[in-house]
């Protein structure tokens, strides 16, 4: 316990020297875009440092150790979609000029009213994603300190807050590189571990188990539910605001395409590592160990006090460096999606702004903490929310010459609307006429993504029969 | 077939922990010229 408690210290101690040595941000561009100077292995790491949150942390272990492989490939969806976003996306993104935020490239291309409601979607979806980062964040200081739950995630939340709110974005990816290359040498380093000392038969044992696994994993998924969770990793996480953010503010286009399409080709063999965790606990846990514990009871049963105080810095780490990205990114898109297109705003008004933003967002993520279903359930929610909300506004105002302001706008709020009332619908069902446990996210998520086409298309098609072009 | 699976764990292991020296590399130096 005392270990534990001064190895974590230790590493608060650590994080707030990196930060310092980030420096506060002067002017709202640093703020918010770091002085767009980021170089490649920054954005990489920071891109990565960012998605590694616990879902594909503790949750990839956790699938691993049910349901083998399956994940892997499922995992690869996510990977080709962040390679995707690199080769045709990111480049287009950073290409605009004067652009800060998601909400801002959209309002380039369509209008200030999409701009808005871009801004908003983005807040909203920040709070909800940082709220989970809390709450995950909450449960490993609880775990450590023995400290009533509320006060942990607020521990978490008022240290992320804090050099964020000062450092802005400069801060926020450096911070993110520092956490990166803990969790990137020290989990790999464990697995390594287990497979030199703990698994017998090695490479025998490892094939065995990995071929159970997958084989139940294969036997308890149905088609549809495969399909709907390929959707969710493929469409979900697509360019949310704190991706969005690191796109722009690279050094280049180059640098931007090239962050993404490394991080695509890292997530390959995070996923691998993450997995092979899990399947290699399969011969030393009991296998009626719990999804979201299978990677701590695994460190706790084979590695010294040490090893799992490390574990415990690592998980620090990974809760951190998702919810810093998430506080400035929303931090930005409430002034210049929301603010800025009612008030003008001098630039030191608007990094005051910014950093009373981030506080507003930290605090609200710290309430919201309590409310949070599940780690993964709350993830999931918000990706069902974002990807058909923003992504065909986004993507076909990219590629479009002429794109019609209504066709965004209807999109957007269709998106949103669909993807919450089928949620809700779909609980009730699930809840109280065929009770079930199905994941209902992933169902979700194509059937909103299709309303949302639909509602782009008639909005399109209405201004351009109005405008008689 | 077992063994091949077996390598390319380890190598994908190898792979993130050279990319987060990577990183941390260019963490200390950028830092320092900044």
């Amino acid at each position: 316990m005392a270990l534990s408690v001064a190895v974590v210290l230790a590493y608060v101690a650590l994080l707030t020297f990196v930060a310092v040595r980030a420096r506060a941000a002067r002017e709202f561009e640093e703020f918010s875009l770091a002085g767009r100077a980021l170089p490649l292995a920054l954005v990489f790491g920071s891109l990565a440092a960012t998605y590694v949150g616990p879902a594909f942390s503790i949750g990839f272990v956790g699938r691993g150790f049910e349901s083998g492989l399956l994940f892997l490939g499922i995992g690869l969806a996510y990977s080709i979609q962040n390679i995707l976003v690199g080769l045709f996306v990111a480049p287009r993104l950073r290409h605009l000029k004067g652009c800060h935020t998601l909400g801002e490239a959209i309002g380039q291309k369509y209008d200030q009213r999409c701009q808005i409601v871009a801004g908003i979607i983005s807040v909203g979806l920040c709070a909800g994603f940082a709220a989970v980062m809390a709450r995950a964040g909450g449960n490993v200081l609880h775990d450590v300190f023995r400290l009533p739950r509320w006060s942990s995630v607020f521990i978490v939340v008022a240290v992320t807050a804090l050099y964020t709110t000062f450092g802005g974005l400069r801060a926020s990816v450096i911070t993110d590189a520092f956490q990166f290359s803990s969790f990137a040498i020290l989990l790999p380093t464990t697995l390594l571990f287990m497979l030199a000392f703990h698994l017998k038969d090695g490479a025998a044992t490892f094939a065995t188990q990995a071929s159970t696994a997958t084989r139940n994993g294969l036997s308890v998924t149905s088609p549809v539910e495969i399909i709907g969770l390929l959707a969710a990793f493929l469409l979900g996480e697509t360019l949310i605001p704190p991706y969005a953010n690191r796109a722009l503010a690279s050094r280049t286009t180059n640098i931007s395409r090239n962050g993404f399409i490394l991080a695509g080709l890292f997530s390959v063999f995070w996923f691998m590592v993450m997995i092979s965790l899990g399947i290699t606990a399969r011969s030393i846990i009991p296998a009626d160990t719990g999804e979201d514990f299978v990677l701590l009871d695994l460190v706790k049963s084979t590695m010294p006090a040490f090893g799992y105080a490390l574990l415990l810095v690592v998980l620090v780490s990974v809760v951190m460096s998702s919810l810093d990205s998430l506080l400035n990114a929303g931090a930005v898109a409430f002034t210049q999606d929301i603010l800025k297109p009612f008030v003008k705003l001098p630039d030191t008004s608007s990094l005051n702004v910014g950093r009373a933003a981030t506080i507003i967002i930290a605090l609200v993520a710290a309430a919201g903490a309590v409310a949070v279903p599940s780690i993964i359930g709350g993830l999931l929610i918000c990706y069902t929310i974002w990807a058909p909300a923003i992504l065909p506004t986004l993507i076909i105002g990219l590629w479009v010459k002429r794109p019609r302001p209504l066709a965004g706008i209807l999109s957007m709020g269709v998106g949103t609307v669909v993807a919450i009332m089928l949620w809700l619908i779909l609980r009730l069902i699930f809840k109280y006429v065929y009770p079930s446990d199905v994941e209902i996210p992933p169902l979700i998520i194509i059937p909103a993504i299709g309303a949302a086409l639909l509602a782009y298309a008639l909005g399109h098609w209405i201004e351009r029969y109005k405008s008689g072009a | 077939m077992k063994l091949l699976l077996f390598i390319f764990v380890i190598i994908g292991a190898l792979v993130v922990i050279t990319s987060g020296i990577w990183v941390a590399i260019t963490l200390i130096t950028s830092n320092r010229h900044s």
